[in-house]
């Protein structure tokens, strides 16, 4: 319970920050934003002092701060995100476009990443400063240093370019998901895997998987009854957290293949400082963080009732 | 909530060596090579386009006919001058809003790890955009964004360990030998978090050159003509088959620079 | 007929010994304690028995265990042993149960997967142990909510579950107060009796004495002295036993009582919660210059957060704490129960001594006066905390207290860390320095024979929240 509520503050907070952002944002749009925001919308020809002012009002960019922010936070707290500057749809509707692919493709990336990395890192985590720990901690190292665009390149590079084995962009087939989906996977996976060796490593080194192998627990029994169970809990906390990396990566990777998701509308609204569809998408990923993590808590408080109290 | 801890591993002295000695390599060509070849990042020549590398330009150049040399040399001061101001905005701020918060507790306290919490929750490329779309002037909207997303690093860390040490019954034991909060501060806090601060800023450099290499690379950070990483390999990027040492290079200096940066930080992860 | 024997058994760092060749036998029924201090290498005398040495050791000996004969020198040939023949028990319980884990999980697991029983009878069996220990209605408990007695019992019960006749357990009292550690012996021995074989591992002589059977006294990783425990502790043969056995505080003899001086503080209808429980209420005393007022009672019972509240750090709900007049405020200090813990960490302790005389205006002269007379050696001052022995960093902290004058300390539990010479030492200097620099001492300890025979005057309190008086008139005025 008071999980949840402290989970409720972080969403609230959450939204007024993106509420402030945003209005800032709208406030710092050149003086003729109103001019052009109307031009997007219904066309050069079309424009007139009159639409400008209608656009001008509707947005609250004239008058005095104060009150023009809170009325601003006050659709906020509506769930009115308004219309998208430069389609003229509604901003719910946009983002119920494109949520989809994204979701989609984090999806993919998520699963691959908990393939990869994990199982490699409870494996290194049996035997800590064995060869594989060693060869898991040279390679993860090395993609941690490398940042999902870089990886993008250079999956493009080698698997589209030279072996022309993938499609570099497009959207719809199966195939078309591999390039991007391993681009976020692998520096996910990489850090995943760090979190499972440890928690591995340090949850091997407790008196009390010691001495369940002492009660005559095989190795594979104390594994399966001791350990999973005890590595899930950090793992599980710490994949809430990722979520924010896997966000970030959807932006860059969308953006580099092209992907018709949330991330692409949001570097194309920012681009074009469309500021309700940036703050409909903000508020969107920035809740998503909330709710996964709110869903993580309780999860964990499961696993572990220590957590509960 | 959200205090998924960080795990601390002996960093071996000779992997944080290994990590400095990249950095200083990729920060010293940055710095001398443009003075033992000297020339101009942004001089266009189109008889040179994707030109093999000449005495000139030692790297070749790029689709403009300009040195990818100097072009690379200028990027990379670019990235880790805004990325150390950052740092630097951020660990202090968090540095003293951390033991504020420790220290004073309360109310201030609960103010300032809400609004942390808060944007933890938020994708740092994302709040740097919207600042950056605040801000005019790119390189100071990244020092302002990077700088408001890499504060909550180092205050959690210090508001974290200055917690536990002025529970301590060491500094139970200064205090009652009659010392006050500057002698605590300096002989109980600072040595705690000194260490954190130095892994947290290497980790925070590189993630803001990732970041301001990430946005360029997807046209929304540097604009050109200015030579930024992330700019330089997208532009470059089309000419692959013609010139792969023009893209290599920048994709190269990247790499090596981060991996300098993530081994001097030690393995620690949050 | 011996249920267990181990043959010259060695252990070894590389190439140097650090457990010379111990040989032992343990018979159903006849429990054998090991008893040692810290560095005799009594711990690796049992992880050599059970295979369970670090990687970096390496063993030799054999040990002969019904009709099996095992080598020392190949861990792996144990692990078919435990659970099945041999049963171990770890220092802490709490730690070694699997928090995430309830109470009768941990014990049916060993029944169903190492006994083979089915799943619903492995269930049964694990219900019927617990509440033969007593545990009946905690089944259902994670080990946080159980107390380090429960845990204790628990461990036992799943240790055995796997059918071993042959119980080992090292330093079972670990962090346990007296009345704990008596219930976990009389467990211990119920187990024994049995029919099984009971190893003790233990640096406490109280359970050695309460386990009896035979006994034998390892020092720097050699014998020193072996035999039936009763006759050894009665009347030990060597030096070395008889100092060990001397440090018991149960042999000490009382402290003289010293002429009181004036009153430093007087304590009046005191009360403290903690959680919303009352841990003790209408506590008052005063404590004279010179005198030692002693502090006992179980875990949890709020002795320690007495002696904060007289210190000041912890604000009673009732009640209040009066100074002599004319104090400064670092006349009253304190000494803390883990002393590593109670110093900066990343300073040599010169540097932080060298602070505390600044402070306070003292010279160097004056730590290093003081120095010899604790018994330290100049050498120390270049070391951090970490790099000194708990005895000899307790008498730096002691050493420190000094520097500032002090006329009351608050001696929080300061030596349930030391071995028993050590604590000893310890204590008869804490006793010295109250007398010669004349301030009164508030001495914390759950044991009630250590309290007993320093203390002028002893406060009893009770585990739930009752106190009660020990070697006549003490509350209330007595100190005048």
């Amino acid at each position: 319970m008071k999980t949840l509520i402290t989970r409720g503050i972080q969403a609230v907070m959450v939204a007024v920050l993106i509420g402030a952002a945003t209005f800032a944002m709208m406030r710092s749009l050149p003086g003729d934003a109103a001019y052009r925001i109307a031009a997007g919308r219904y066309g050069y020809d079309n424009v007139n002092t009159a639409a400008a002012d209608a656009v001008r009002e509707e947005l609250g960019l004239g008058g005095p701060a104060l009150p023009a922010f809170l009325n601003w936070l006050g659709d906020l707290a509506r769930l009115d995100f308004g219309t998208s500057l430069v389609t003229g749809n509604p901003v719910i509707a946009e983002i119920g476009h494109q949520l989809g692919a994204s979701l989609a493709l984090a999806a993919v990336a998520v699963l691959l990443s908990l393939l990869i990395g994990p199982p490699l890192g409870i494996l290194a985590g049996l035997r800590p400063g064995g060869v594989l720990d060693r060869a898991l901690l040279i390679v993860s190292t090395g993609l941690k240093a490398v940042p999902q665009f870089l990886m993008a390149l250079i999956l493009i590079l080698v698997l589209s370019v030279q072996l022309k084995l993938l499609p570099a962009a497009g959207h719809g087939e199966a195939r078309h998901f591999i390039l991007p989906a391993l681009a976020l996977a692998l520096g996910l996976a990489a850090v995943n895997a760090r979190i499972a060796r440890d928690a591995m490593a340090r949850v091997g080194a407790m008196p009390y998987y010691a001495f369940a192998q002492w009660k005559g627990l095989s190795r594979r029994q104390t594994l399966m009854r001791h350990g999973l169970r005890n590595v899930s809990v950090p793992l599980l906390t710490y994949l809430g957290l990722q979520f924010v990396t896997l966000v970030e990566g959807v932006v860059v990777v969308e953006a580099v293949f092209g992907w018709p998701g949330i991330g692409h509308a949001l570097v194309h609204a920012i681009f074009s400082r469309d500021v309700p569809m940036v703050q409909g998408t903000a508020l969107v990923l920035g809740l998503s963080f909330v709710v996964i993590n709110a869903v993580i808590d309780l999860v964990t408080q499961r696993i572990d009732p220590r957590r509960a109290a | 909530m959200t205090d998924a801890v960080a795990i601390p591993r002996p960093a071996g002295q000779a992997v944080r060596l290994a990590g400095a000695t990249l950095v200083a390599t990729v920060l010293a060509f940055a710095l001398i090579g443009p003075m033992i070849v000297p020339g101009d990042p942004y001089a266009q020549s189109l008889m040179q386009a994707l030109g093999a590398p000449d005495a000139t330009a030692p790297l070749g150049h790029d689709h403009l006919g300009r040195s990818i040399f100097h072009r690379l040399a200028h990027a990379l001061r670019l990235s880790p001058v805004i990325a150390i101001a950052a740092v630097l905005t951020a660990g202090g701020a968090g540095l003293v809003l951390g033991t504020l918060a420790a220290a004073r507790g309360g109310w201030i306290d609960r103010i300032l790890t809400i609004l942390a919490d808060a944007l933890l929750a938020l994708p740092g490329l994302l709040l740097v955009l919207i600042v950056l779309a605040i801000v005019p002037g790119t390189a100071l909207g990244f020092w302002a964004g990077l700088s408001l997303v890499l504060w909550v690093e180092f205050f959690r860390l210090t508001r974290a360990a200055t917690r536990d040490t002025l529970a301590s019954p060491a500094v139970e034991a200064s205090r009652l030998l009659g010392f006050g909060p500057v002698y605590v501060f300096r002989t109980h806090i600072w040595p705690e978090i000194a260490p954190m601060m130095l892994t947290a800023a290497a980790f925070g450099t590189a993630t803001a050159i990732m970041a301001i290499a990430a946005l360029g690379f997807v046209h929304v950070g540097m604009r050109a003509p200015t030579p930024e990483l992330g700019l330089m390999m997208v532009e470059l990027l089309p000419y692959w088959r013609e010139a792969p040492l023009a893209l290599l290079s920048p994709v190269v200096a990247t790499f090596v620079l981060l991996l300098g940066l993530t081994l001097l930080a030690g393995s620690r992860e949050t | 007929m011996t249920l267990l024997r181990a043959e010259n058994i060695t252990v070894s760092e590389g190439d140097t010994p650090i457990l010379h060749p111990v040989s032992l036998h343990l018979d159903p029924g006849e429990p054998l304690v090991v008893l040692g201090e810290t560095g005799s290498g009594k711990s690796l005398l049992a992880q050599a028995i059970m295979g369970t040495l670090p990687k970096d050791l390496s063993s030799k000996g054999r040990v002969v265990l019904g009709e099996r004969l095992l080598d020392a020198a190949r861990p792996a040939g144990f692990r078919p042993l435990w659970g099945r023949e041999m049963a171990v028990l770890a220092q802490e319980p709490w730690l070694s149960l699997d928090p995430l884990m309830r109470a009768r999980a941990q014990v049916s697991e060993a029944h169903r997967l190492v006994r083979g029983l089915g799943a619903a009878e492995a269930r049964a069996q694990a219900q019927n142990d617990l509440a033969r220990l007593g545990l009946g209605g905690a089944e259902d408990r994670y080990p946080h909510e159980l107390s380090g007695g429960m845990a204790q019992r628990v461990a036992i019960a799943a240790a055995r579950a796997g059918g071993a006749r042959i119980v080992i357990a090292d330093e079972p009292t670990k962090g346990l107060d007296a009345a704990r550690r008596d219930e976990v012996a009389d467990l211990l021995l119920a187990e024994l009796a049995q029919g099984g074989g009971l190893l003790v591992i233990t640096h406490d002589l109280a359970l050695a004495r309460r386990i009896g059977g035979r006994i034998v006294i390892l020092r720097d990783g050699k014998v020193v002295e072996a035999g039936v425990t009763r006759s050894v502790m009665a009347a030990p043969a060597k030096d070395y036993s008889r100092e060990l056995i001397a440090a018991d505080p149960e042999t000490w003899t009382a402290r003289r009582k010293p002429p009181a001086g004036a009153a430093v503080l007087t304590a009046t209808g005191l009360a403290a919660e903690r959680g919303g429980n009352r841990l003790f209420s209408e506590i008052s005393f005063d404590l004279c210059e010179g005198r030692i007022l002693g502090v006992t009672g179980p875990s949890g019972c709020g002795k320690s957060t007495l002696g904060d509240v007289v210190l000041g750090l912890v604000r009673p709900v009732a009640g209040r704490v009066e100074r002599a007049a004319g104090l400064p405020p670092t006349a009253f200090q304190k000494l803390y129960q883990d002393p590593v813990a109670a110093f900066p960490r990343h300073r040599t302790l010169g540097r932080t001594l060298a602070d505390v005389a600044r402070r306070h205006g003292q010279t160097q002269d004056r730590i290093n006066a003081l120095m010899p007379r604790l018994g330290l050696a100049p050498v120390l001052l270049n070391r951090r905390p970490g790099a000194v022995s708990g005895g000899e960093l307790q008498r730096l902290a002691l050493l420190r207290l000094l520097l500032v004058r002090p006329r009351f300390i608050f001696a929080d539990e300061p030596t349930s860390r030391l071995d028993p010479i050590t604590q000893r030492q310890v204590i008869s200097l804490l006793t010295e320095t109250v007398e010669r620099e004349g301030c009164g001492l508030m001495l914390v300890s759950h044991e009630a024979a250590l309290v007993g025979a320093t203390a002028d005057h002893v406060l009893s309190l009770g585990a739930e929240g009752s106190h009660t008086e020990m070697n006549g008139p003490i509350v209330a005025g007595a100190l005048r």
